[in-house]
């Protein structure tokens, strides 16, 4: 093969099969005698099971609930916590909480028979809100206090003595609403008897969390489940966790019928009873010098996890290192708490909690250099983090930080400096600018002490090598980078490379698909590994190689303070966003815009260029239009109608930028990306915005109903 | 109360016996195995089911199959053996237009019904015509990009 | 299982309306959705349906002698926006409709029969004063519009009837000015948010000899107010700008004050305002936007 550089685009291997419909997902596959499920659910936000009235079931159809996990089982999911039940027993803490499943072989007789499943209740006052959670309206579930999980960092000086010597403070309160993934693909998941162990086909991010989360509950070993990852039609974090909600009541479904059984959500079930994006506050309070310098910042950070724990502590770990932003901030005190609601539990989405507080940073920004009479731009570019600069954890930054080239690049692009002045503010026109980065992989050390990643490649006779790892392709490309690194590598043909979706029985674990953790380590994982069998590849026919993860050197962390370098690299982005609102309607066009990516070097620019526009897309309809609210436990938008994500028509074309900045421990200087893209359009847009109806933006989204309100009665 | 039910599917003349009520997307991918057809959402919102009904785009989740009959159906498992059908979808490919790949026999279906009346479309013509087409991944310019190159490389094709 | 039906002839459907009550389902982009039950399972109605959307006598667009224009029942969105014999305010209505794959199965019979206060097509048949022709065994009846929807979903459909054509008056004079605008949840594909029709007739004199206005989504029924549309008639257009403060205060009490009344009084205010404004500069082209 002559040696093309590894950014040159590449066909992706899986497009074909995909455009034209032969690919199988979940739903295309049937199995030998296969049953259908629907879950019963809590239809109650908050309350005690009393009764449940079971119809009288025909001939071959089930009714599965906790009763069926065997004596030696537990009722329990291994998240990262285990506090998530597989079914409701006694206490529900949320509407769509699993209670049972009804099984069978006619989804029309299941659909009557759950139309006729009666559960009664003694109802309890739920806590909706983080407020109502906070004030443990209707008394506390969780610890006394509802806090399921807190933390507090902080650099410099002590922040009351950083107050006293304030002379002026400019605080504000910043939220962020619940956020549906919209996979395209609806959750879903089969279980079937293989021999002596357990299938589970599933669309999912990570099949070795689902094993580890559901063998408890017949308490077998792990390799009597093998785990089996179908095409995934979209993932963006809903299905990291979400899976083993499916997968569990399935495994003691099969357990106890002995037939296979599918189970995939429709549309409207995925709106309702799926997990979400975690909601927000986020209070920022400055201190500022005589001259309007920066002395410190105090923040409080409160997401709304829910009933259940789930991953949520470390997703708002995340949201707090990333509270700074791209700022160096002389002196910090850091408080975030996740907070037990009566709602669907709130999971990972694409940004895992760092998206909420850098729209509450990036706002703050924009509305400080207001308040001190500054422009935006010029007062981020005094305080951005450079290389070597301390982190909000008193850890280093490690890269060059290439902001300032990026800045430079949209700014021209979008004629930035001669619009925002000409526009003003109030014009009904504006522009608006933000910085934003993403720690890369897991937080501290957890690759080395949690997950510890392994990848295996093999050789067969024919010269062909396969690629054997857990990461999964979601739709983001990452089956096409892993076999361009392998190729390139080994210098062979990308057809020589083989890279099938998971199967737990034959992969090694290299950890979840997740943290865009994927290219960066685990790609480097397979780049070792190559390496390794190159040397081997033209003497040895039939062999394989496999590398464990080794953590880079000068990287310290303590996760139980919570002090060192929370991430061994960040990726970094700009974006500028422009828009007119209508005069009449106060609809927002979106008229132009601007990114600008540090991803290390990329991998192939073609896949690069797709993850951005749709991170991009998805965070501007995060901004503009995805709403979602929960009424006394009921989310409100339960179907593609209500719940708007954008078309083709909202958004126009973008133009995108990238910066080399090979990243040392990278496959080919490469660095994670898949969220990154997600973590600051949103707030771009709301700058724009604000300029343009000369109104303070704190909260998303802001559809034209809150800024016609905004308009009337001001801020 | 079941119905016997001709139409043509993917140019066969087909009959099925079944609930006049049960939606054309059931039918197409459960009684025909024609699983290219995507059930996205079931209300009518997303455009993966979409397929071809005497010659114009429709969802297919909406449709019951009692209204089917006489009709001519074009579902992606038949355009893709087409020579339009592999232009798009070879498009597609190159044009970095495919994620996860949920959406896009339906976008390879809108991309068809748009070229059929509107063989050279500009860029929002184009974006016009895949607007009832939900994808998540992509942000869509690559799949607009992806169209406008079949349109060019199938030049007197549609 | 209830029974379905698929008449092959009016008179058949017609019958079986009359024995069995059995509900028309036309394009099933409303009936089908609403009453969907999962991924492979059949939809469940509480009646018997028939299937009439592939009734020939139920199709198509045509003038009739004297001028009024007939649309049948099952013709759809798709025919209607593309059919030049259409008024423009209805093709207008008809183009923004959901997505194309919905507007060629969406059918204007339906709309109307959903009696939705979000349905675009009413909005503008009402503006125009359209009529709905009702047939049933016994006969027909031809009703206004305006009085067939008469509340969020409720029509005066009989039992035994079925919408057969809607009706579209030719108005006295052309229009000299038109506006019609529709706000939806985003900029396609989208359900509507406010809409606001309008149009506006202006003698040689300068003297305003037609105007009406209908707002659609902005309470449980299309909001259209004659008495009010009279207070401009017979005015001269370079007296708008004077009556606009009163006229825009009595608009404001027809939209209902729930849900979002913020949004959608301000809006509405501004679209007229604005579209009277320009109206009364006279402007060359026929359509204000
Ligand atoms: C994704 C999506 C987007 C949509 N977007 C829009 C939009 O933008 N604007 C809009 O206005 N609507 C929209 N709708 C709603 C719907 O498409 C329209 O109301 C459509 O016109 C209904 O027509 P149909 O033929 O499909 O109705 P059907 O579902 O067949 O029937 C609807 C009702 O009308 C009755 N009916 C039908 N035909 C007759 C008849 N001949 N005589 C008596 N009663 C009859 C039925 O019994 C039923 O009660 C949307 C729907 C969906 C699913
Ligand atoms: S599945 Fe039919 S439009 Fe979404
Ligand atoms: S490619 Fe995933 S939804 Fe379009």
């Amino acid at each position: 093969m002559a040696k093309m550089p590894i950014e040159t685009a590449v066909r992706r291997s899986d497009a074909i099969a995909k455009a034209s419909g032969t690919q199988k997902y979940l739903s295309d596959m049937t199995f030998e005698g296969m049953l259908y499920s629907r879950m019963v659910r809590s239809s109650i936000p908050r309350g005690i099971i009393k009764n449940i009235e079971v119809p009288s079931l025909p001939e071959g159809y089930y009714f599965i609930s906790h009763k069926d996990i065997p004596p030696e089982g537990k009722n329990e999911l291994w998240m990262i916590a285990k506090d998530w039940k597989c079914f409701a027993e006694n206490e529900v803490r949320y509407v769509g909480e699993t209670i049972g499943l009804l099984v069978g072989p006619d989804r029309n007789v299941l659909a009557n028979l759950l139309d006729d499943l009666i559960i009664t209740y003694e109802e309890h006052e739920p806590a909706i809100s983080i407020e109502e959670g906070l004030a443990c309206k209707g008394g506390a579930f969780v610890n006394d206090t509802n806090i399921f999980c807190e933390l507090e960092i902080k650099t410099g000086d002590e922040m009351d003595e950083v107050f006293n010597r304030a002379d002026r403070v400019f605080e504000e309160t910043y939220r962020t609403g619940f956020q549906e993934h919209v996979h395209l693909e609806t959750n879903s998941v089969a279980c079937v008897q293989e021999d002596d162990a357990f299938v589970i086909y599933a669309s999912a991010q990570c099949p070795f969390y689902i094993r580890k989360s559901i063998a408890g509950l017949l308490n077998i070993p792990y390799d009597k489940i093998i785990v089996r990852q179908t095409t995934t039609g979209g993932a963006f974090g809903g299905k990291e966790h979400f899976p083993d909600v499916l997968a569990g009541p399935l495994l003691v479904a099969v357990n106890t019928i002995g037939k296979p059984i599918q189970m995939v959500f429709d549309r409207s079930e995925d709106m309702e009873f799926s997990v979400k994006r975690h909601p927000s506050r986020t209070i920022i309070k400055t201190a500022l010098d005589d001259k309007g310098a920066i002395l410190g910042m105090d923040i409080d950070v409160v997401y709304n996890v829910g009933g259940y724990l789930s991953c949520s502590f470390v997703v708002l770990q995340r949201g707090v290192f990333h509270a700074t932003g791209c700022y160096g901030i002389p002196s910090t005190r850091i408080h975030g708490r996740g907070v037990a609601t009566n709602t669907f539990p709130s999971d990972a989405f694409r940004g895992f909690g760092a998206p909420q507080t850098l729209f509450a940073i990036e706002r703050h920004m924009d509305h400080l250099a207001n308040f001190l009479g500054r422009d935006p731009l010029e007062l981020r570019n005094e305080y951005l983090l450079k290389k070597g600069s301390l982190t909000n954890t008193n850890g280093h930054v490690y890269e060059e930080v290439k902001l300032p080239e990026m800045i430079k690049q949209i700014t021209d692009a979008s004629d930035y400096w001669r619009k925002a002045k000409e526009y003003g503010r109030g014009t009904g026109k504006g522009i608006g600018i933000a910085l934003y980065n993403h720690g890369g992989a897991f937080t501290g050390n957890g690759e080395q002490m949690i997950i510890k990643g392994h990848a295996r490649l093999h050789k067969h006779s024919d010269g062909t090598v396969d690629i054997l790892v857990g990461s999964t392709e979601m739709g983001q490309g990452f089956q096409t980078a892993l076999r361009k690194i392998a190729a390139q590598v080994l210098d062979l043909d990308l057809h020589m490379i083989n890279y099938d979706n998971p199967d737990t029985s034959k992969v090694p674990d290299s950890g979840p698909t997740a943290a865009s953790r994927s290219t960066m380590i685990v790609g480097k994982l397979v780049e070792r590994a190559a390496l390794l069998m190159k040397k081997r590849y033209d003497s040895e026919e039939d062999f394989h190689v496999e590398v464990e993860y080794e953590h880079p050197e000068g990287f310290p962390w303590d996760q139980n303070t919570f002090q060192g370098d929370a991430y061994l690299g960040y990726g970094w982005g700009a974006a500028v966003v422009e828009v007119e609102v209508d005069a009449l309607t106060s609809e927002v066009e979106t008229k132009g815009i601007w990114v600008s990516h540090d991803v290390g070097h990329p991998i192939d620019e073609l896949l690069i260029r797709g993850q951005v526009n749709g991170g991009v897309i998805q965070s501007l309809g995060y901004a503009s239009m995805e709403k979602m609210e929960n009424k006394k436990g009921y989310f409100k938008q339960n179907s593609m109608s209500d719940y708007i994500i954008p078309t083709s028509m909202d958004f126009p074309k973008m133009e995108s930028f990238l910066v080399d900045n090979p990243y040392e421990f990278g496959p080919f200087g490469a660095k994670g990306m898949g969220e990154l893209v997600f973590n600051g359009a949103d707030a771009a847009f709301c700058e724009a915005v604000s300029r343009a109806i000369d109104r303070r933006i704190c909260e998303i989204p802001i559809p034209p109903e809150t800024i016609v309100e905004l308009e009337i009665h001001g801020n | 109360m079941e119905t016997k039910i001709d139409f043509t599917l993917n140019g066969q003349q087909v009959s099925v016996t079944t609930d006049p009520l049960r939606r054309l997307l059931d039918v197409i991918r459960e009684d025909f195995g024609l699983t290219g057809t995507k059930e996205g959402c079931g209300e009518g919102e997303c455009g993966a089911c979409s397929v071809l009904k005497d010659g114009k785009i429709i969802t297919t989740c909406m449709v019951p199959i009692g209204a089917v009959g006489g009709s001519d159906i074009v579902t992606i498992d038949g355009l893709k053996e087409t020579e339009q059908g592999k232009t798009i979808i070879e498009a597609f490919a190159d044009g970095g237009a495919v994620q996860c790949g949920f959406c896009i026999p339906g976008m390879v279906m809108a991309a068809e019904d748009l070229l059929r009346s509107n063989p050279h479309p500009s860029e929002d013509e184009i974006r016009k015509g895949i607007s009832g087409n939900i994808c998540r991944c992509t942000g869509y310019d690559l799949i607009v990009e992806s169209i406008a190159l079949a349109s060019e490389r199938g030049d007197g094709l549609w | 299982m209830v029974s379905t039906y698929i008449p092959k002839t009016l008179e058949e459907a017609l019958i079986i309306r009359k024995e069995t009550g059995a509900r028309p389902l036309s394009g099933g982009t409303d009936l089908m959705v609403q009453y969907r039950r999962g991924i492979g399972v059949t939809p469940k109605f509480p009646w018997p349906i028939m299937i009439v959307s592939n009734l020939k006598e139920l199709i198509g667009i045509n003038e009739t002698p004297d001028g009024s224009l007939c649309i049948g029942s099952a013709t759809t969105s798709s025919e209607i926006a593309a059919s030049p014999l259409v008024p423009w305010h209805v093709r207008e209505a008809s183009s923004r409709m959901g997505a194309i794959s919905l507007r060629n199965l969406a059918t204007i019979g339906g709309n109307i029969g959903n009696a939705s206060p979000k349905g675009d097509l009413p909005a503008t048949l009402i503006l125009l004063d359209a009529s709905v022709v009702l047939a049933s065994v016994e006969g027909e009846r031809t009703v206004l519009l305006d009085d067939f929807i008469y509340g969020a979903k409720k029509t005066l459909l009989q039992d035994d009837e079925i919408i057969t054509k809607i009706i579209i008056p030719k108005p006295a004079r052309p229009f000299t000015y038109r506006w019609y605008r529709k706000i939806g949840t985003r900029r396609a594909n989208a359900i509507t948010k406010l809409s606001l029709s309008a149009a506006i007739t202006i003698d040689e004199k300068g003297v305003i000899t037609d105007f009406r206005a209908s707002s659609g989504a902005a309470g449980p029924k299309i909001a259209r107010n004659k008495a009010l549309e009279a207070t401009l008639i017979g005015k001269n257009v370079e007296d708008i700008p004077s009556l606009l403060p009163s006229f825009l205060a009595d608009y404001d009490k027809i939209i209902s004050p729930h849900a979002m009344p913020e949004y959608r009084r301000t809006s509405t205010k501004r679209m007229l305002e604005y579209f009277l404004t320009e109206v009364s500069k006279r402007p060359s082209g026929e359509i204000i936007e």
